[in-house]
């Protein structure tokens, strides 16, 4: 099961509290946005709307439910899912090399949140991670070519994985 | 070879042991000391479901961070601050509707008295608020009724019930018999009302019926008159 969001605030009827919300999680609403549309347009529009509707129903936000992270992620995903099927319609663009995600979308919203934490990983954790895990090559070789002991590798391999824990749980997620 | 004993060195294993990078006598070795290390199965078991995730994500994608742009958020007040002003014309419209016609009425030297119920709108029409009582707790269903040639239009907005719970919704009249309005999905973290209609007038309706496939919930909707009820008194 995947939890988004830990803290809890108050409703969103006010603008000022919107625009806590924007400061607050706008770049991972919006990252969420490209990764599922794959159209940083189409991607604009889809936050935009989440903020509009999350304004318009502030005063049903309840905390006890779920985090106004988690909220706001819930309504994204119906909106992403309402410009999906609106764009079903007409050919989907790329832009930027950003391809669209043909994931289901909460598939894509497990892989975005993966992502999300390995970008928030120190570069020396990310790196063992995806020499050794995602290209496959040999300990040694990496080793090698970091200048560093095999052991360290492998040291650097498990600090990574809990520090990606870390993160991940930070983000919400709840094993 | 590493000894029984030293602990910190067989952890530093469990990384590459859980992503099942460890082969021979390391990794021998380090399934002898999880049978012996209940802290270690314990590290294992916490790292297990993050080695899971992995397969999930694509490497490519780590170093595509995209930013919103910055006027973005500008944007969004900005929609906010146009919808927030609409709203408050509408509003002063209505209540300039009602001053309006007041002024009329005194003009005839008549003596006007206006109960007005719900928010009506200057055609006299009369929109009405159904409140749904004695809910389960964490339940909240209400509705708005408007008036219109070909029936009713009903706005209804649930909120408590499990996600993806179809709704079917209806509207009874005096004699009983339930006119259906259509159905629509609650799904949580979508607070928009969803827009339903019916063939019965808002005159007959006496009963807005609301049914989530466990449980059927029932609301009385008020005899509306006008929006107004204008009672004259002769002056003397």
């Amino acid at each position: 099961m995947i939890q988004l969001g830990t803290s809890t605030r108050g409703a969103l009827s006010r603008e000022r509290d919107v625009r806590e919300a924007y400061a607050a999680h706008s770049g991972e609403l919006y990252g969420f946005a490209v990764r599922s549309l794959g159209d940083a347009g189409l991607a604009e529009e889809a936050v935009q709307e989440t903020f509009v509707r999350a304004w318009r129903a502030g005063d049903r936000f309840d905390p006890k439910i779920g985090s106004l992270r988690t909220w706001l992620f819930a309504i994204l995903r119906n909106v992403v899912i309402d410009l999906g099927r609106a764009r079903a319609v007409r050919p989907a663009v790329a832009e930027g090399g950003i391809e669209p995600s043909v994931e289901p979308l909460d598939e894509a919203l497990l892989a975005w949140q993966v992502e999300e934490a390995m970008r928030r990983l120190g570069e020396d954790h990310r790196r063992v991670l995806v020499e050794t895990y995602y290209r496959g090559r040999p300990y040694a070789e990496v080793a090698e070519e970091l200048g560093v002991p095999e052991g360290t590798v492998k040291s650097r391999v498990y600090y990574g994985l809990r520090a990606l824990r870390v993160v991940l749980e930070e983000m919400g997620y709840e094993d | 070879m590493k000894t029984r004993n030293d602990c910190r060195e067989w952890r530093e294993l469990l990384g590459a042991y859980a992503l099942g990078h460890l082969e021979g006598d390391e990794r021998a070795g380090l399934e002898a000391h999880l049978e012996g290390c209940g802290a270690c199965r314990e590290e294992l078991a916490a790292l297990a479901p993050v080695a899971r995730m992995l397969p999930h994500a694509d490497p490519a994608r780590f170093e595509l961070a995209p930013e919103p742009p910055p006027e973005l958020g500008r944007r969004i007040a900005s929609t906010i601050e146009g919808e927030k002003a609409a709203a408050k014309q509408r509003r002063r419209r209505r209540t300039l509707g009602g001053f309006a016609f007041g002024g009329a009425a005194a003009a005839v030297a008549a003596v006007l008295i206006l109960f007005v119920f719900g928010g009506g709108d200057p055609a006299g029409q009369p929109e009405q608020q159904v409140k749904f009582a004695g809910l389960p707790e964490g339940i909240a269903i209400d509705a708005t009724l408007q008036p219109h040639a070909y029936g009713t239009e009903i706005h209804m907005y649930v909120h408590g019930v499990p996600s993806g719970t179809l709704c079917r919704v209806w509207l009874r009249g005096p004699n009983g018999v339930s006119y259906p309005a259509g159905t629509f999905r609650y799904r949580w973290g979508d607070d928009s009302d969803a827009v339903l209609s019916s063939a019965l007038d808002i005159s007959r309706t006496r009963q807005l019926v609301v049914d989530t496939g466990k449980r059927t919930f029932v609301a009385p909707v008020n005899p509306p008159g006008p929006t107004a009820t204008i009672r004259q008194e002769e002056s003397t």
